[in-house]
């Protein structure tokens, strides 16, 4: 699955690449370059729901939250007409902590509010933009929509997850390919320089395996998570 | 379009370097050498202080009865599920697995140097029976549960398999009461466990060096063949405390082919069969040869099951507790016709009036029956030319048959037998049970084990028979048993308990007999193993 969700962006990526001669040339006598690149803050916003745990052993109602982050965001832009764009995002992976849910207690095992794993949350997305007014005007907002690649990497079972797991845990969770849609506001402050706020949404999901001894436990923990980008971005 | 590939590039790369350093779980052994742990350090099932313990048994009945018995935990216990390699009765290769419960704590007697209990379980019929899983609440799990309360809530470390056949193992039948087997297992689980402890999260706790070997019913004989084995290599018994266990297969065997009929006899012979036809390969050349047609389909793989034994009963692949023909054999041997008449007499149903446990053996006789009249027949023969010395007539010193029995299952049971070879305990010794056991018959195991070993030197080999009138240092466990059966009698005629009479009130206690004595055996043996 995973190398299916890799192939399929790469494709994305090749198919997205294709239109951009054409459109150098078509926003050619525009005041502003055709690229761009931005950096920023991104804030994430996992708005994660989990099925319980299941698998030997488990007590019924243990579940996981993840907690909200925040990371560095950056992206090229590429203009391909007066009103579309095309972006490719990427922030800064950041460490993804799960938290348990559920009971105080699993024998006598802390729980509930305990950090057990995290992993690096590798996120990149991929959009088509369709920008209001045309870059002469300031302030011009933005609506989009594309795909979100999740990759999860550096996957770690904390002291209290191997605690509440029964032993040193591998942990793993699956890639997704998922569906972004965003909207912003794009500020044109001198044809290179533009600062830029945004809110998108995507929907992803993963499968996690604890693998505890060579006893597995499963659960799917789906995701639609918001990313709050400020940016600030130059035109070449 | 160059910069546009070079950030394409870059994301690809940050997507495929994706792959920093996962944590790793336990590392798995390549070597397949017996008691060879699979799994290193092994999982943690459950973790539960003293407190905890307490609570968790003393939320149903059951388990507030069993607090009553062990006393408060004064540990906690970590439950650990272990792996390990162990053989087959033929030899062969399994994986096998078991529990090792950690006493767990501040208190001195919950942390550092403490004794090992090593403790084989009685008969199960689930296949998928785990000793170690505590949060399951399935029968084998009260064994385990007694076993935490008794031992290891007061400061035992313990370790018991769950037996090859069993759980994780791939061996497709259980080596039942096969003495070699089940002992080196029981050793193989104690090296395993050993690997492990210093691995675990309770790693304050180690061994002490003492050990205790114990185990109930069928784990009644592994236990005692355990000592045998661990003696004969040269390894100290601290103390053993065998329970209820089929000591003396060839004397209870031929008690049961003679008539008395034991309750789970159904349940019990296609596991031994099948056990030593694994083992010898010359107990059947077809299992019609044993069965009656009615069942010999498929019943050398029909146990240990995942079915459950009441679903194999209503489905009709196995008899609920006929094991023999209700049409008694008419025995005729040429040129002997007193033996014949003696012989057809024995075979006969044991309707004597008289006898208080003729109602329960005639249970053990049916139309519907398990072993055919032709094999009992072959079986009693053989008994009958080379008798046991403890049935049908006790003789002095309780001995074995004179020489090796002929008939392949008796020759089995023969071998397996604890007084073959003439073994006597090193160790001290407490043999434990109820003298109205149904199933495994205390006078022709316990009172024949302590007969045979009558002329040891005094204090080597205690016996503790609970239903016995109190005596002794054991008096109060003897008192507390009697106790509890009588609560449950009174239980049973109140209208609480369902206003049964006399006969069906008795019928039930009798029916549990055999699992109501096991924790107060149990404590006979941990009050037994704490004077060392």
């Amino acid at each position: 699955m995973k190398t299916l969700y890799k192939r399929g962006l790469v494709i994305a990526l090749i198919a997205s690449s294709a239109p951009l001669c054409h459109a150098a040339q078509a926003s050619a006598d525009t005041l502003t370059p055709d690229n761009e690149i931005r950096l920023g803050l991104y804030s994430i916003f996992y708005d994660a729901s989990a099925q319980d745990i299941s698998g030997p052993y488990v007590p019924a109602g243990l579940n996981l939250h993840v907690k909200n982050v925040e990371t560095l965001y950056a992206a090229y832009e590429r203009t391909l007409s007066t009103h579309f764009t095309f972006e490719l995002a990427l922030g800064w992976p950041p460490t993804t902590k799960t938290y348990g849910r559920g009971p105080a207690t699993v024998g006598s095992v802390p729980y509930n509010g305990q950090e057990i794993s995290s992993a690096k949350w590798a996120a990149p997305s991929a959009l088509l933009y369709y920008k209001f007014f045309d870059d002469r005007t300031a302030l011009r907002p933005y609506v989009g929509v594309g795909m979100t690649y999740v990759n999860f990497y550096d996957r770690q079972s904390t002291e209290a997850g191997d605690e509440a797991s029964g032993g040193p845990t591998k942990i793993s969770l699956t890639s997704s390919l998922g569906p972004t849609v965003s909207a912003g506001l794009a500020y044109r402050i001198s044809p290179r320089w533009g600062l830029y706020a945004s809110y998108s949404v995507s929907r992803v999901r993963t499968d996690l395996t604890a693998d505890t001894a060579g006893v597995i436990r499963t659960t799917r923990i789906s995701f639609a998570p918001g990313a709050l980008v400020v940016s600030g971005g130059y035109s070449f | 379009m160059f910069k546009l590939r070079h950030f394409s590039a870059a994301i690809a790369a940050a997507v495929l370097t994706a792959c920093g350093s996962d944590s790793t779980t336990s590392s798995m052994s390549t070597s397949t050498a017996r008691g060879t742990l699979a799994e290193n350090p092994p999982l943690r099932i459950a973790s539960v202080n003293a407190a905890g313990l307490a609570a968790q048994l003393s939320a149903n009945a059951s388990g507030a009865q069993l607090l009553a018995i062990t006393g408060a935990p004064s540990c906690g216990v970590d439950f650990y599920y272990i792996k390990f390699w162990t053989v087959g009765a033929a030899g062969e290769s399994t994986q096998s697995s078991g529990a090792l419960m950690v006493p767990t704590g501040a208190a001195p007697t919950c942390s550092g140097p403490r004794p090992i209990v090593l403790y084989a379980h009685g008969t199960f019929t689930d296949k998928a029976a785990n000793i170690a899983d505590i949060t399951n609440p399935a029968p084998a799990n009260n064994e385990g549960l007694i076993v935490a309360a008794m031992f290891a809530a007061q400061g035992y470390i313990v370790v018991a398999p769950n037996y090859a056949g069993y759980d994780i193992s791939t061996l497709g039948y259980h080596p039942y009461l096969n003495a070699a087997q089940q002992s080196g297992e029981m050793i193989d689980t104690l090296t395993a466990a050993r690997t492990a402890l210093p691995n675990t999260f309770s790693s304050a706790t180690s061994d002490s060096g003492q050990l205790f070997v114990t185990g109930y019913s069928e784990g009644g004989h592994v236990a005692m063949a355990t000592q045998r084995a661990l003696e004969a290599a040269g390894k100290t018994v601290t103390a053993a405390a065998p329970m209820s266990g089929p000591y003396a297969l060839e004397a209870f065997a031929d008690a049961i082919f003679f008539g008395s009929v034991d309750l789970g006899s159904t349940a019990f012979t296609p596991l031994v069969t099948t056990s030593y036809q694994q083992a010898y390969g010359n107990i059947y050349s077809a299992t019609t040869d044993v069965y009656s047609a009615t069942y010999a389909t498929g019943i050398d793989t029909l146990l240990p099951s995942v079915t459950p034994l009441d679903t194999l009963f209503a489905e009709g692949k196995l008899p609920e507790t006929a094991l023999f023909d209700s049409t008694t054999p008419v025995v005729t041997i040429p040129g002997n016709t007193t033996l014949s008449d003696e012989l057809t007499a024995a075979l006969a149903l044991p309707s004597n009036p008289a006898n208080p446990d003729t109602p329960l053996f005639d249970l053990g006789f049916g139309p519907s029956y398990l072993v055919n009249n032709s094999y009992r027949v072959s079986y009693a023969l053989d008994a009958a030319a080379n008798p046991d010395g403890a049935v049908p007539v006790l003789t002095a010193g309780v001995p074995l048959a004179k020489v090796a029995p002929t008939q392949t299952l008796r020759l089995a049971f023969y071998m397996n037998d604890m007084r073959n070879g003439d073994w006597a305990p090193d160790s001290p010794t407490l043999l434990c049970g109820g003298d109205q056991d149904p199933e495994v018959f205390f006078s022709v195991n316990t009172d024949v084990m302590a007969a045979f070993w009558g002329g040891l030197p005094t204090g080597l080999i205690t016996v503790l028979d609970v239903n016995a009138t109190p005596a002794g240092p054991f008096a109060p466990i003897q008192a507390a048993f009697q106790e509890a059966g009588a609560q449950q009698l009174a239980f049973y005629l109140s209208p609480a308990g369902g206003s049964l009479t006399l006969a069906q009130a008795q019928a039930l206690l009798i029916q549990a007999y055999h699992d109501s004595v096991e924790p107060f055996c149990a404590l006979g043996a941990r009050t037994f193993f704490s004077q060392f």
